[in-house]
């Protein structure tokens, strides 16, 4: 599926600009969309998702306004928000029949094979018959991917799926992400957890105060962080001045003081070992230094 | 269809969700436990199965979903207005937003998600009606009517609650105020708006009238569907409206498109059903404010009399076409030139001929004006052949009635039921004289003078083509011939009733009368109740005929007596210009379907629920004998006294007083007449029917803080001549009352002029002579001067155009023991004195130590027990002294003239204890006083028996020269203003009572500011009124002051006014025939310590005046000395009692 954004703007009756001329053109795969609190990937979501109009622009899906054609679109869609925990009272299996049914399953056996079937692919079966409102955190969230993938979506759409989730359930919400992107759709996940953007996502996006900063593949994103991140052991003194130069991705306290990480356009004057960055680092050299440095700030 | 798919998908889950949140639940609970209670007590054999519910079956699917509506309109503003506010705060309902449904298929699931819920509530609780109903011997099943109510009642109501709540909800977005303002809606239907603008506000149906008759089914289809449809379209309107500003982005502009076409549609619907609904109630009101105008124009014009009417009559389904061959007479003193009669404006009137010559006319609404080419004079008759066809507008029929249902409920229970005065359809016809199916020579509403009325004796035929299968009832012999059924009265008639529908009869023959009923098929249930009886029937029949011929001294005047079935929404107003009510027509009575508004006709559970109860109480009663006191209790509380009263809040739910037979021994028998008082009749009819009042229970409950109808009368009379007050059409009510005291006033002017004894044999006479004959009233004074030698026409004109009253003052009550030959006699003096410038009369009744009961005041106020141990509601009637053909129960009436004082004396076989003395149409309020009389005086030998009336040369002083006494209505006398009205009260207009106007003490409703009340125990010159109120802290007062012309010492008296009397109350819940205890002083109890401060040259003395032990008239409060020209005496509110009561100040100059 491809997905053209194009021009796309999002003004708040409080004039707060959400999203500002954002432009982005991603096809089949995961697609991630980084970015601080704030920046504007939740209103992109809403907008993705046709929750919400946006002020101007266009979102096309093969080439079809979404606005205009939001049927089509949501009969295609699954979509998991970024706040999922409160349920009305219904049980487990009700709730992911309720979404079936509404996702176009009209045949009530056939849609009852699927939500267990679903039900056990997101280790949930055991609680089938539970209310929806007493899973645990971790379970709510798999129960939200599990209505998301009903129906067979083309596209899905998922707002933070792993803020509040304990190391495992991230995990595991990880691996389910990663089985989906090998079939033949377009997940758009949306994340502040620079860890959430795995290798598995074809794309990605940063997005900063409603500006998209970057896009491409997480690749080209650490790739322009080569040579500079720094790995410093430092002692206290040294680490004051340091602070007050460089943005420091990690400290750890070791005998002699400290070992830290930094980024910097050049080598620093200290004793330095130049790091091969991950994405984690190529973040932080995007958003807290390369922008930091270009915008003057 | 996805389409359907989505909605269904919706309805089921937001179903499901509803179905398992507390509310619901609770909800539900406790309507399935309540209405199951509800059923079985209502319904079930072992319940109470009062007749009046179970008569007609479609109550029991009525009053289930009536009740059950009011609680689910409630709920569902709750949970509507809950239901945008969770899809705001669960965050998962965005996930559904996101599926292909549009918002149209949502809203609409969810609205059908919830109504369907409720559904399923309701017809568990039908279930559970309908197995008590099928398992009740007393009734029928009627299956249709469980649907009927299902859409008609709850569909409707809860469309409207969701789709207002939806709007409020989407608009003011925020839940406690939505509730609030739901609740207020809710709240102003039922307090306020429901019977407003013929129910047009009323969304619960809580006042629409929507009783199914067993007979003709729903009779007000258009209105019921109209004021329905209207609250199930806005309600859709509504839910549109929300689908549109719902916020969701829309997700099908063809859906969108949908809902602004449906939203169009519905709000269209609605404003055509409203619009329908307020123009039928607006049009009823405009067209009997025409009938109004239109009679106006006409009624001081000269009609003819019809003396002869034969009317035949075809009934062509909706329509009817008739011949009316009349014969008039010119019985008025001058000449016609055309002739004018009234007939129903629906009613076209095609042709009129005069002995085959065709005679022009003109039709201005009801009034038919025929030009007869010819001028009739006086006593001259014609003939006229009128051919009209049409409907029967029914709005005609009581023009001055807008009807307000708040004044005259007509329910069972608390079910509404619409009232109509005629039928015209295809199955079923009633046409009585109100709705003026036939040319009437006269108006049916005199707008200058509402109690006028015009009454032609007329010798009715009638001839009504037969249609298969039905049956016509009408009065007089019926004869059958091959097209047409013939009825031929034996007498002249007021006028004639026609009923034609598929009605069974059975015929009894009493003695000369015939009496027959008129049923539908399996509403005969009576005749299986009372099968002991059969036999006996006729013997009871007889001996309550004989019974209600005693009681008006004279033979019943037709020869049969038809009792007929109708609907249940056949209803008569009451009417200003008689007593008599459209159900009972000559030689007929029209009773409701399966006697269902009347009580105690469920012979059945009340023969069961007596026999169980008689033999808890090892009474022996057989079969027969419980059937016949069951029969009595019933004629007699139907046809005979109108007791069976039932009030539902303090108000008569019914009007037993409907079905009396009264009329047929006067009002349908005879008629005075006067062209100078056109309200003779009306007064005759009030007085000789011994009808006292009808209406709204607080007005004749005297003993519950009201004032009685006398006095009401008498207070009016006051300020107007009985001919000024017509003229301003008063209330009905006012008319009755006060028709009813100038028809006392006169009947004991004639009683007083003739003689007690002599007088009704002779009046007796005179009305069988002339029965069926108008008398005019200037004939019957003449013969009435013929016999007695006093000529009362002249007295009619200060009767009828003064407003002067006269004031009667009684002194010196002394009862003496005197021998009389060989027996020992009572000898009862008095002065009686009339200081005003009119005459008047009173007349004057005792209590004696004979007198029948134990001390009863029966000819005063008697709260009598029904006969019948229904254990019903109390029953109340009120008897004045004098009233009636039969006014045995008074010992003389006194006629003074202007300023005259008389002795009276008065000789008693038994020892008085009580005067009473009523003064009929007077100044004194009360009117009925009572005299205790105390001290019984041994004669000495030469005492001369004094019996008669001696005329007096002075005057007795009203008080003595040495005392002043200022009285509560003097002009010394002030009381503290405060009253104030709350915030919220003056918000909302409403208006504090203040206290003007005279009322009894109440123990209910006492008031926070100082109440005139009356009662002949308190002081006063003519108005022996005192004033009351609420116990307090001492901020209320009031004040008696007054100017002295000396210094000195001076004793001052306070009067306080006590119920030293035993006034025995008996109520309806008693069983048995054994009174309750006697209230003795029963003021004692409200009564305690009054603070009088007394004003002297010593300052302000608190004298306090146990009320408990004073004596009952003036008490001491002390010797003070008062120099200062105005002395004061101030009571104010504060007392350990409930109540303070102030009367009168008395200071009298000491030597």
């Amino acid at each position: 599926m491809k997905i053209e954004i194009q021009g796309l703007n999002q003004i708040y009756p409080n004039g707060n600009h959400a999203l500002k001329d954002i432009n982005l053109e991603f096809g089949t795969g995961m697609f991630g969309l980084l970015g601080p609190n704030g920046a504007g990937k939740s209103s992109l979501m809403r907008i993705l998702v046709t929750l919400m109009k946006p002020t101007s622009g266009v979102v096309l899906v093969e080439g079809q306004d979404i606005q205009k054609h939001r049927k089509e679109l949501r009969s295609i869609l699954g979509y998991l928000p970024q706040d999922f925990r409160f349920f009305t009272a219904l049980k487990t299996w009700e709730f992911l029949d309720y979404s079936g049914s509404l996702a176009g399953l009209k045949n009530k056996r056939e849609r009852i094979a699927e939500v267990d079937r679903l039900l056990d692919q997101v280790g949930l079966l055991e609680v089938r018959d539970r209310q929806a409102n007493r899973l645990s955190g971790g379970m709510k969230r798999r129960l939200g991917i599990a209505q998301a993938l009903i129906g067979n979506p083309r596209i899905i759409v998922v707002d933070e799926p792993t803020t509040g989730l304990d190391p495992d359930e991230r995990i595991r919400f990880r691996n389910i992400l990663s089985q989906l992107s090998q079939h033949d759709v377009t997940i758009i996940l949306s994340t502040h957890i620079v860890g959430d953007i795995s290798s598995t996502c074809q794309g990605m996006a940063l997005l900063n105060k409603g500006e998209l900063v970057f896009s491409g593949s997480p690749e080209n994103l650490v790739k322009n962080a080569e040579g500079h991140v720094f790995k410093l052991t430092l002692s206290p003194y040294d680490y004051e001045r340091v602070k007050e130069h460089y943005n420091i991705i990690s400290t750890i306290p070791v005998e002699s003081g400290w070992e830290v990480q930094i980024v910097s356009d050049t080598a620093p004057d200290f004793e330095s070992i130049s790091l091969i960055p991950n994405i984690e680092h190529a973040y932080v050299y995007f958003m807290e230094h390369k922008l930091h440095t270009e915008l003057g700030e | 269809m996805a389409f359907l798919h989505n909605i269904r998908t919706v309805a089921k889950y937001e179903a499901k969700t509803l179905r398992r949140s507390w509310f619901f639940r609770l909800f539900s609970l406790g309507a399935l436990f309540i209405f199951t209670i509800l059923n079985i007590g209502f319904f079930s054999p072992i319940g109470d199965e009062n007749w009046e519910l179970v008569s007609i079956s479609s109550s029991v699917p009525y009053l289930n979903l009536y009740l059950l509506n009011i609680g689910q309109a409630i709920v569902v503003i709750f949970l509507a207005a809950d239901f945008l506010k969770r899809d705001k705060k669960v965050d998962t309902n965005e996930v559904l937003y996101t599926r292909p449904m549009s918002n149209f298929e949502y809203l609409i699931g969810k609205t059908w998600g919830i109504l369907s819920l409720f559904l399923a509530l309701d017809l568990v609780i039908l279930s559970i009606a309908m197995l008590m109903n099928i398992i009740s011997k007393s009734m029928t099943i009627d299956f249709m009517s469980y649907i009927y109510y299902l859409l008609i009642i709850p569909v409707p109501t809860i469309v409207f609650s969701l789709g207002l709540a939806y709007v409020l909800m989407s608009l003011v977005k925020n839940q406690a105020i939505t509730f609030l303002l739901l609740l207020g809606i809710a709240a102003l239907d039922i307090f306020y708006l429901w019977f407003r603008m013929g129910s047009l506000f009323d969304y619960m149906a809580f006042g629409l009238p929507l009783f199914k008759s067993s007979i003709i089914g729903f009779d007000n289809l258009r209105l019921i569907v109209n004021q329905r449809l209207l609250y199930f379209f806005l309600g859709m309107a509504m839910v549109l409206t929300t689908i549109l500003i719902f916020k969701r982005l829309p997700q099908s502009k063809f859906h969108r498109g949908l809902s602004i076409v449906f939203l169009i549609l519905f709000a269209s619907g609605a404003a055509i059903c409203g619009f329908n609904t307020y123009s039928a109630y607006r049009n009823e009101i405009n067209f009997k404010k025409l009938v109004v105008e239109t009679n106006r124009k006409y009624e001081n014009r000269n009609f003819a009399s019809v003396t002869d009417a034969e009317i035949i009559l075809d009934h062509k389904g909706k329509k009817i076409e008739a011949i009316a061959n009349l014969k008039i007479i010119n019985d008025s003193k001058s000449p016609l030139n055309s002739y004018l009669f009234s007939l129903n404006p629906s009613l076209t009137i095609t042709k009129v001929t005069s002995a085959g010559i065709e005679l022009d006319f003109r039709r201005t609404n009801q009034i038919m004006e025929i030009d007869p080419k010819k001028i009739l004079a006086p006593g001259l008759t014609d003939s006229l052949l009128i051919s009209y066809s049409g409907s029967i507008n029914e709005s005609f029929c009581y023009p001055n009635f807008n009807d307000k249902v708040t004044n005259n409920p007509y329910r069972i229970i608390m079910l509404n039921i619409n009232k109509r005065q005629a039928f015209l359809g295809e199955k079923y016809v009633l046409l009585t004289p109100e709705c003026y199916w036939y040319p009437v020579a006269g108006l049916n509403y005199y707008p200058t003078n509402p109690a006028r009325i015009k009454i032609d004796f007329t010798k009715y035929t009638l001839a009504v083509k037969r249609e298969d299968g039905l049956s016509a009832v009408s009065q007089g012999r019926m004869k059958n011939d091959k097209e047409y059924t013939r009825f031929i009265p034996g007498n002249p008639l007021t006028g004639v009733t026609l009923a034609i529908g598929n009605y069974k009869s059975d015929t009894l023959r009493v003695d000369s009368v015939e009496y027959i009923s008129y049923y539908f098929p399996g509403h005969d249930y009576y005749k299986n109740d009372l099968k002991e009886i059969r036999d006996t029937i006729p013997f009871l029949i007889s001996g309550i005929m004989r019974e209600l011929e005693t009681n008006f001294a004279t033979k019943y005047p037709f020869k049969t007596l038809s009792l007929v079935e109708v609907p249940v929404q056949f209803y008569s107003y009451p009417r200003k210009n008689t007593q008599t009510r459209g159900e009972v027509q000559p030689s007929m009575v029209l009773l409701p379907e399966k006697l269902s508004t009347i009580e105690n006709a469920g012979f059945h559970k009340r023969f069961t629920r007596q026999k169980r109860w008689m033999d808890r109480n090892n009474q022996i009663l057989t079969d027969k004998e419980l059937e016949v006191r069951l029969f009595n209790d019933f004629i007699r509380n139907v046809f005979i006294s109108g007791e069976n009263y039932t009030f539902v809040n303090g108000v008569a739910s019914n009007e037993p007083l409907r079905y009396r037979l009264g009329p047929s021994f006067y009002f349908f028998k005879n008629n005075f007449y006067s062209s100078d008082y056109p309200v003779i009749n009306a007064v005759f009819e009030s007085h000789l029917q011994h009808l006292t009042h009808e209406g709204k229970s607080d007005d004749f409950m005297t003993g519950f803080g009201a004032l009685s109808d006398n006095d009401n009368a008498n207070l009016i009379l006051k300020n107007s001549s009985f001919r000024d007050l017509l003229s301003k059409n008063p209330s009905g009510d006012t008319i009755r009352n006060v028709l009813t005291v100038k028809g006392d006033w006169l009947f004991n002017l004639l009683r007083s002029k003739a003689g007690l004894t002599e007088f009704k044999p002779w009046f007796a006479e005179y009305i069988d002579e002339n029965r069926f004959k108008k008398v005019d009233i200037q004939k019957f004074s003449e013969d009435f001067k013929a016999r007695f030698g006093f000529g009362f026409y002249p007295e009619l004109d200060a009767w009828f155009n003064s407003k002067e009253q006269p004031g009667f003052l009684i002194s010196g009550l002394k009862a003496t023991e005197i021998i009389i030959g060989e027996r020992s006699r009572y000898q009862v003096v008095f002065v009686a004195s009339n200081p005003e410038s009119v005459s008047g009369i009173f007349n004057i009744a005792f209590r004696t130590s004979g007198s029948k009961g134990k001390e009863l005041l029966d000819m005063k106020i008697a709260l009598s027990n029904s006969q019948s141990n229904n254990g019903g509601g109390s029953k109340f009637f009120v008897d004045a002294t004098g009233r009636g053909m039969d006014a045995d129960n008074i010992s003389k009436i006194v006629f003074l003239g202007p300023n005259e004082v008389k002795k009276i004396g008065i000789i008693l076989d038994a020892e008085p204890r009580a005067m009473l003395v009523n003064t009929l149409s007077a100044r004194n309020i009360p009117g009925e006083i009572e005299f205790p009389v105390n001290e019984i005086i041994k004669a000495k030998r030469e005492t001369k028996e004094f019996s008669g009336e001696e005329l007096l040369k002075t005057m007795p002083p009203y008080t003595e020269a040495s005392e002043v006494i200022v009285d509560n209505e003097d002009e010394g006398f002030i009381t503290s203003k405060l009253n104030i009205t709350s915030p919220l009260k003056s918000l909302l207009g409403i208006r504090n009572r203040n206290g003007k106007r005279y009322l009894q003490i109440s123990d209910w409703n006492t008031p926070e500011y100082w109440q005139p009340v009356v009662l002949s125990t308190y002081f006063g010159k003519y108005v022996r009124s005192a004033v009351y109120t609420r116990s307090g802290k001492g901020d209320k007062k009031i004040t008696w002051s007054t100017v002295l012309k000396e210094s000195g010492y001076y004793e001052i008296y306070a009067y306080v006014g006590k119920t030293t009397e035993r006034i025995s109350v008996k109520t309806g819940a008693s069983d048995d025939n054994s009174e309750n205890k006697d209230d003795e002083n029963g003021d004692d109890n409200k009564f305690k310590d009054m603070h009088y401060f007394v004003y002297s040259d010593q300052g302000a003395d608190d004298i306090t005046l146990d009320y408990q032990h004073a004596e009952g008239g003036w008490n001491n409060l002390g010797r003070f000395y008062i120099s200062s020209d105005t002395a004061k005496v101030v009571l104010t509110n504060k007392s350990s009692g409930r109540l303070v009561l102030g009367d009168a100040i008395k200071w009298v100059k000491q030597d």
